[in-house]
């Protein structure tokens, strides 16, 4: 017993000389550059100059961060976004059953829900939502209004045709719960007078309830395969399917469709103001929803659950792991910045954007360019610290 | 024995011909497979077909891609050659077809310059002037040409040294500071390894970057002088199969591992290679012993004219890879002189561009829609290639010339000849996306060329 108990206070003894003569080293020697990832195993907080190629982690593998995405943020906001839908699709009987303006406040709120769980799996694109072209099918606008009015009138239509994509979604809900130059009590009497635009909008709650339910019910096979597509990251690889889907929704479908084709920076020589081209448009109600792609789009890269706030492996840390940074900072930082300073410009803005972006024009600049800023460092700096190529064809790397 | 000895025995001694026939065979089937594969993986559609923009070499701008039958009737063509060149029926004709048709087709774009195709370009080159059809061919069996059992030393020699080059320069451009003592880009790439079975758990450290940043080096500087010597021939040719075998688990490179696998058989004994012929021959039941015609008797002679042309390939082979020099600043940064150099996975580098057109009357640019002119991959390649992003800013330029363009605004543009100008982020080896070119200089007004490229910002760390 005594025995043990000194060779035990030995042990202590040495731990604490070699704690002591750590903490010498890191205080005297690297003063300056340091690990200052909290995640690290090494977190030096003496460190005046984040260094992350110096951090230490407990052996990271992607296996486990493509799990936790899946498990955590992927599968539990799909199926968010389809109770939403389906909420809605249920409401919307309600309110052909029965339109009054107390029902139509109460689907035009629900519409706003789902739309708003929409965002948080937008970017999520690939697998079964690429093989169905969800975005296309769920959310494109501006909405061809004359198309739309024609299938009610008609009340002849394929839904599942690519052709329908432009009048059918959510911004088809947009424009038929918000119908312009209508009052509510108009539009409850529309709804009340004509069956085929009842029929039409129990078809699009239909339509997209079935794309939904697919993206839901193909996850359950798909899972497996994206946890184990981990060995590399070349194309078709799962973290390559992530980055890149991520990378071109946001550049594509964020930046460019939410703001910047409004804005008119895309609209040639003259950058006119493209109004009719923001998300929403006749609810006049749009930053919610890009705020809520935003934040969806944190918690994804962060590795963040999508329930709870709680912060397990995510791209962040894969790029922690590579010691990725942009100038002196970690670049998992750097882009988590900047996705906070997007997201607080767009809360500076105020709704309707479409007249925001002539009475404020110079706060909505700001909020594309701090979206624009965020392109190099998702599409140069996190691609190719993680090593996502895009591989068209073999290369010798050169 | 004397220098003059010595090259005289380098070069203009009698050596067995089996070498060069065995090369001759294997680099006919390695063409046919690398091309048959290329058009099967759907490549020539997407890479000569769908892009409306070609990236020509300067002074080559000449060269174009034919229409969807003439780009098949190109490769159809090299698929021919490649089988004839195989069996060596019409040889001489066969790899000039081979040699232009597959230097043409490299010469369409350099978005899909690969080392290892100019190195083809190269051999097939040489293969143009050497008698590879005198021995085991259909020419000599029908007697087109008379059989030959011995070449010149040079037939086999300059081939040897093509090869060994490839691998030396390839060594020597690794010493430089990121790659011996930051593991770069190697331990960012082996970092995405770590799911891989069995060697995945190695990945890791960054003590397995350096082993194989160092090891490849080392490697490549080496490897073309232990082939050479016939005592280490061996155990360095299972380094080469050991090696390149590695390299294409781990990395997307396609048949390039392979063809130098192949290639460097080129090493061995003439013993060696005539062993293989003579099995090929008993394969295809074809005695040599019943031969009636007498093969054609060696005579020494030294050519001049040979002797200055083999001197001045071997010149322009050293100092191509080294032009480089000529330049100042970054030579990863700003990439002048680094094609055609042996420059084998170095750099690790991103970009992403915009491309505005100015109109000098009212001030105002437009953000030109690169995806509408460019393929993904063209794309890609561009932003980091300053030669390119100059030949994009001159396409732009020429699409906007002398143009009126009305906007559905009512807004009238009149250019003439616009001022392109290029906001540039550009990452090497993950250090941060930085500015790239100088985003207020006029492209348009700047000639492509070799001179230095003066607008190429300085990459500051």
């Amino acid at each position: 017993m005594g025995k043990t108990k000194q060779l035990l206070i030995k042990v202590l003894m040495l731990k604490r000389i070699f704690l002591l003569i750590v903490i010498f080293l890191t205080t005297f020697s690297c003063q300056k550059k340091g690990c200052l990832d909290p995640n690290a195993v090494n977190l030096d907080t003496a460190a005046e100059i984040a260094d992350n190629s110096l951090c230490l982690y407990s052996d990271f593998k992607k296996a486990d961060m493509l799990s936790n995405i899946c498990d955590n943020y992927i599968l539990p906001a799909y199926t968010n976004f389809n109770d939403q839908t389906l909420l809605f699709q249920d409401l919307a009987v309600s309110f052909t059953e029965n339109p009054t303006i107390g029902n139509l406040e109460i689907l035009r709120n629900q519409f706003r829900e789902a739309l708003l769980a929409w965002q948080a799996v937008s970017f999520i694109d690939f697998g079964p939502a690429n093989v169905i072209l969800l975005k296309t099918q769920v959310n494109l606008y501006p909405m061809d209004t004359a198309l739309i009015k024609e299938n009610i009138a008609l009340g002849n239509y394929n839904l599942e045709s690519a052709l329908n994509n432009d009048a059918k979604g959510f911004q088809a809900f947009d424009y038929l719960l918000h119908l312009p130059d209508l009052n509510d009590q108009e539009i409850a009497y529309y709804f009340t007078t004509n069956d085929q635009v009842k029929v039409y909008l129990q078809d699009l709650a239909n339509n997209l309830v079935m794309n939904s339910q697919y993206v839901v019910n193909e996850w359950q096979s798909y899972k497996t395969n994206f946890k184990n597509n981990s060995e590399t990251n070349a194309q078709g690889s799962s973290t390559s399917n992530l980055v890149n889907g991520l990378c071109a929704y946001f550049e594509t479908y964020i930046r460019k469709g939410k703001i910047g084709l409004p804005l008119g920076v895309f609209n040639g020589f003259s950058q006119q103001e493209m109004p009719e081209l923001v998300e929403c448009y006749y609810r006049q109600e749009s930053l919610p929803f890009a705020i809520a792609a935003m934040q969806g789009m944190k918690k994804y890269i962060n590795g963040t659950s999508f329930v709870a706030s709680e912060n397990r492996l995510g791209l962040d840390d894969y790029m922690n792991y590579v010691g990725a940074t942009q100038g002196a900072s970690p670049l998992s930082d750097v882009i988590t910045n900047q996705i906070d300073a997007i997201i607080v410009s767009l809360e500076e803005l105020n709704d309707p954007l479409s007249n925001e972006i002539f009475s404020n024009k110079s706060a909505v600049s700001k909020c594309y360019e701090e979206m624009q800023q965020l392109v190099p460092y998702l599409k140069v700096d996190m691609t190719s610290a993680l090593g996502v190529l895009i591989t068209y064809q073999d290369n010798d790397g050169d | 024995m004397g220098i003059s000895n010595w090259l005289s025995d380098f070069t203009f001694s009698k050596k067995s011909i089996a070498p060069l026939v065995v090369f001759r065979i294997l680099f006919g089937m390695m063409m046919l497979i690398s091309t048959m594969r290329f058009i099967v993986k759907g490549w020539l559609q997407e890479l000569y077909i769908e892009p409306t923009y070609f990236f020509t070499y300067y002074g080559f701008d000449w060269v174009r891609p034919f229409d969807i039958y003439g780009m098949y009737l190109l490769y159809g063509a090299l698929i021919l050659s490649a089988i004839f060149i195989t069996i060596g029926l019409f040889y001489r004709v066969a790899i000039s077809l081979f040699f232009f048709a597959f230097t043409y087709i490299e010469l369409i774009d350099k978005t899909n310059y690969l080392n290892h195709y100019y190195f083809i370009s190269l051999i097939a080159f040489i293969l143009l002037f050497l008698p590879a059809n005198r021995s085991c061919s259909v020419d000599q069996h029908l007697g087109f040409v008379k059989r030959k059992e011995f070449v010149p030393a040079w037939n086999i020699n300059l081939i040897k040294f093509q090869i060994g080059l490839v691998y030396f320069f390839a060594g020597l451009s690794k010493l430089n500071y990121h790659w011996l003592f930051e593991a770069q880009p190697l331990s960012n790439w082996l970092k995405h390894q770590t799911d891989l079975p069995f060697i995945g758990e190695l990945m890791q450290y960054d003590f397995t970057a350096y082993v194989f940043s160092w090891g490849g080096a080392i490697f490549d500087l080496m490897i073309p002088f232990i082939l050479l010597n016939k005592r280490f021939r061996l155990v360095g040719y299972i380094f080469v199969i050991l090696f390149h075998t590695l390299t294409s688990i781990m990395f997307p490179i396609g048949v390039f591992p392979f063809v130098m696998i192949v290639s460097t058989l080129m090493f061995f004994s003439s013993a060696f290679h005539e062993k293989l012929l003579f099995h090929l021959q008993k394969l295809f039941s074809w005695n040599k012993n019943k031969e009636t015609k007498k093969p054609e008797v060696y005579r020494q002679k030294t050519n001049k004219i040979h002797v200055f042309f083999i001197g001045a390939y071997i010149m322009l082979q050293v100092l191509i890879p080294l032009r480089f020099l000529i330049y100042s600043g970054d030579l990863f940064w700003t990439e002048q002189g680094y094609r055609f150099s042996w420059r084998v996975m170095l750099i690790e580098k991103a970009g992403y561009a915009q491309f505005y057109v100015h109109d000098a009357a009212s001030g105002n640019k437009k953000l030109i829609n690169t995806s509408e002119y460019l393929k993904p991959q063209q794309e890609k390649m561009m932003v980091t290639q300053p030669d390119m992003i100059l030949q994009f800013a001159h396409h732009i330029r020429d699409q906007y010339s002398d143009t009126i363009i009305v906007e559905k605004n009512g807004l009238n543009v009149h250019l003439e000849s616009p001022k392109i100008t290029a906001e540039i982020y550009v990452s090497l080896f993950n250090k941060g996306s930085k500015l790239f070119i100088d985003s207020t200089v006029n492209l348009s007004k700047i000639n492509r060329g070799f001179a230095q490229k003066k607008w190429i910002l300085k990459n500051e760390n």
